[in-house]
């Protein structure tokens, strides 16, 4: 099983490397040089920035991702129930549908609070 | 000649340590991968331009070589020496290690895609789980180059991009919930191997409303047109990669185009029967037959739909794209599931399995 | 030493070092993202394993979607990082004291002992061929044995999304919704009013 992923692992690392060497490449052997203050001012319409662009944004943000996470790990749980459906039958079925029936009262809950609007 | 040259190297290499050789046979077989990759993404390009072009009633790019073939060379080797600007307020480090970030991902989640019957790179079990782990790390260069970028249309992007694509992934985990019943397996080939026999018999039909969410996704998990908000250009110029030029710019664009004819080449594995033939009873005859050809045709057929997409609607709102991912594709997903499994279950149509 | 031994400690070594990056890096973001690579290196040990279902699950999900709510905190909530680090000397006893003491805990609660296994050597997994599928002897239990469980997680997700979203949901007043549903029945004769009015004449 191990060696199956040996070339993973591989592909892996020359993804990286072939990400990084692009940009060695490009930036700093073939391409010029030249910084100067105004080409490296952020891009802004012509005038300085007024203040830092790491701003605080809108907490729906945040909510958003949370809710990403419970149902990420709901996938989580419904893949190895797929691929096994024919061996646990009728009850693997029931089992889920109780897991899934929660979480669907979860899913109802965050529509009917609005959690998911967006103005 | 050959086999002196052959009689020549055979003993090196044999000479060599085992994991030199393990190294550099794995590494040779993903630059026959990745070398074909690369060119179809800059091809890709080159025909979204025609294509487009067409579609709009133009003619797109035909100045560089007979009918504008040369193009996306002479845009590659124009990128290669640009200059890569970092803004002074950037974190230097993160600025450019976004888009390896991007990259990496992008690229190595084509290790476990099978192209044609047992010429994989990595035949692995949980092959579906290790490339929706692959997507979902993409988000990470979106994000980092917004923030490193220190730009606020840079971090407006990145987080519009964030959010969509996050929303958007849950919907295509459930659509491959449904595929993984009808397969029985995580492992690629095994999916393909359940769809033989024939253009009714691949996963589209019983599984039609999870094809249709599963391509949808991958339009707004790619950040393509219609769902392009992350780089809405009359809205916040180009998103999370405004302060990006030269090389920089051109590795992300690479793992985008990259991570297009992957979602292209997933739908049509897991949906379209892969590298199998339309037409079951000629399996074994060559051209009608299965082969790798069908793959080909299949995968350029679905980037073709990216493009006629593209080319006919209009950009949607953020607001209807959020809704769209939470409250039309979760739900749809969600009651698909259930039809499958109660269907497969009691052993009626398509789905038993 | 064999290979397996050899990409063990490297990713072991990744590990460490990664961990200690996630609490010694200046930046916020820089920490975040070394606790993405510790869980990286954590999933290439847990293949080793050959837990292979877990593995990449923790990719999927503490990667692919922890870490990214993570990165979304630290880059936006304007930690004021010269304020955090004020009294770092005076705190330090005290906080290698805690950590002692959770090291003392762990040990004892996860230690080989409890688990029935050898104290002397942990033994290694047990070799499987290369179709064996890990995530299917997985799901035979987890729905059947560990229903329970099972059930139960579904309950504490529950409680994660209702506890998410009575903390952070706040509708301001002011704010406009669009109503999908109602700006797709509109009709012309909602809208539109045709008016007569006579043509004006030229001057």
């Amino acid at each position: 099983m191990l060696e199956n992923y040996l070339p993973v692992l591989i592909f892996m690392c020359v993804g990286l490397i072939t990400g990084l060497v692009m940009i060695l490449l490009g930036g700093f052997i073939l391409a010029p040089r030249k910084p100067n203050a105004e080409k490296n001012s952020p891009y802004e319409c012509g005038f300085e920035a007024f203040e830092d662009a790491r701003l605080k944004f809108d907490i729906r943000y945040y909510l958003v991702a949370i809710l990403f996470i419970i149902f990420d790990l709901e996938i989580a749980f419904l893949f190895p129930w797929a691929i096994v459906l024919e061996d646990i039958g009728i009850f693997g079925i029931t089992a889920m549908g109780i897991f899934l029936g929660i979480l669907v009262i979860g899913f109802i809950y965050e529509w009917k609070k609005g959690a998911l609007e967006w103005e | 000649m050959i086999e002196s040259m052959m009689s020549f190297v055979m003993p090196i290499w044999e000479w060599l340590p085992m994991w030199i050789q393990v190294l550099v046979t794995n590494v040779f077989f993903i630059v026959i991968i990745m070398v074909p990759l690369m060119l179809s993404v800059a091809y890709v390009t080159y025909a979204e331009r025609k294509i487009i072009g067409y579609m709009q009633v133009r003619i797109g790019p035909n100045r560089v070589g007979p009918r504008g073939w040369l193009q996306p060379i002479a845009d590659a080797v124009k990128l290669m020496f640009k200059e890569i600007i970092i803004p002074t307020n950037s974190n230097r480090f993160l600025f450019l290690f976004a888009p390896m970030l991007s990259m990496g991902p992008a690229l190595a989640a084509w290790a476990v895609i099978p192209f044609a019957d047992n010429i994989q790179l990595a035949d692995v079990n949980a092959g579906l789980l290790y490339i929706l782990a692959m997507t979902s790390m993409g988000v990470y260069g979106v994000i980092i180059a917004g923030w490193a970028s220190n730009s606020k249309y840079a971090m407006l992007g990145a987080l519009r991009s964030a959010a969509q694509v996050v929303a958007y992934e849950i919907a295509m985990g459930f659509a491959l919930v449904g595929v993984l019943m009808a397969g029985g397996s995580l492992n690629l080939g095994d999916i393909i191997d359940k769809q033989a026999g024939g253009f009714f018999n691949w996963f589209w039909l019983p599984l039609l409303p999870l094809m249709v969410v599963y391509f949808i996704s991958g339009v707004a998990e790619t950040n393509r047109a219609p769902f392009d908000v992350a780089e809405g250009e009359s809205e916040i110029v180009a998103g999370f990669h405004v302060d990006y030029s030269g090389m920089a710019f051109a590795v992300f664009f690479l793992a985008e185009y990259a991570n297009i004819i992957m979602i292209a080449a997933l739908t049509s594995l897991l949906f379209f029967g892969g590298w199998m033939s339309p037409f079951g009873s000629y399996a074994d005859v060559p051209l009608l037959g299965n082969g790798f050809h069908w793959f080909v045709i299949k995968t350029m057929f679905f980037i073709y739909m990216f493009l006629w997409i593209r080319a006919t609607f209009p950009r949607y709102r953020y607001d209807q794209i959020m809704r769209l991912g939470w409250k039309v594709f979760i739900p749809v997903t969600i009651v698909w599931i259930f039809v499958e499994a109660v269907m497969a279950v009691m052993q009626i149509g398509p789905w038993a399995v | 030493m064999s290979f397996t031994e050899i990409v063990f400690y490297a990713f072991s070594a990744i590990m460490v070092v990664a961990a200690l990056g996630v609490i010694s890096a200046r930046n916020p973001v820089h920490s975040a993202l070394s606790l993405v690579l510790t869980f990286f290196a954590t999933a290439a040990i847990w293949m080793l394993l050959e837990a292979e279902f877990l593995a990449i699950t923790l990719v999927l999900v503490y990667v692919g979607a922890v870490m990214v709510l993570f990165l979304f905190v630290v880059m936006m909530l304007d930690i004021n990082i010269t304020q955090m680090r004020a009294g770092f000397m005076r705190f330090l006893p005290f906080g290698i004291l805690v950590a002692l003491i959770l090291a003392v805990q762990m040990i004892l609660v996860v230690g080989p002992a409890n688990f029935g296994l050898d104290v002397a050597g942990f033994a290694s997994p047990v070799e499987h061929a290369a179709d064996y599928s890990n995530t299917k002897e997985l799901g035979r239990v987890l729905y059947t044995d560990y229903v329970f469980p099972f059930e139960i997680a579904a309950v504490i997700l529950l409680v994660a999304i209702v506890a998410a979203i009575s903390l952070t949901m706040r509708r301001r007043p002011q704010t406009k919704y669009q109503t999908p549903g109602k700006q797709v029945m509109v009709k012309k004769e909602d809208r539109l009013r045709i008016i007569k009015m006579q043509t004006e004449e030229k001057q």
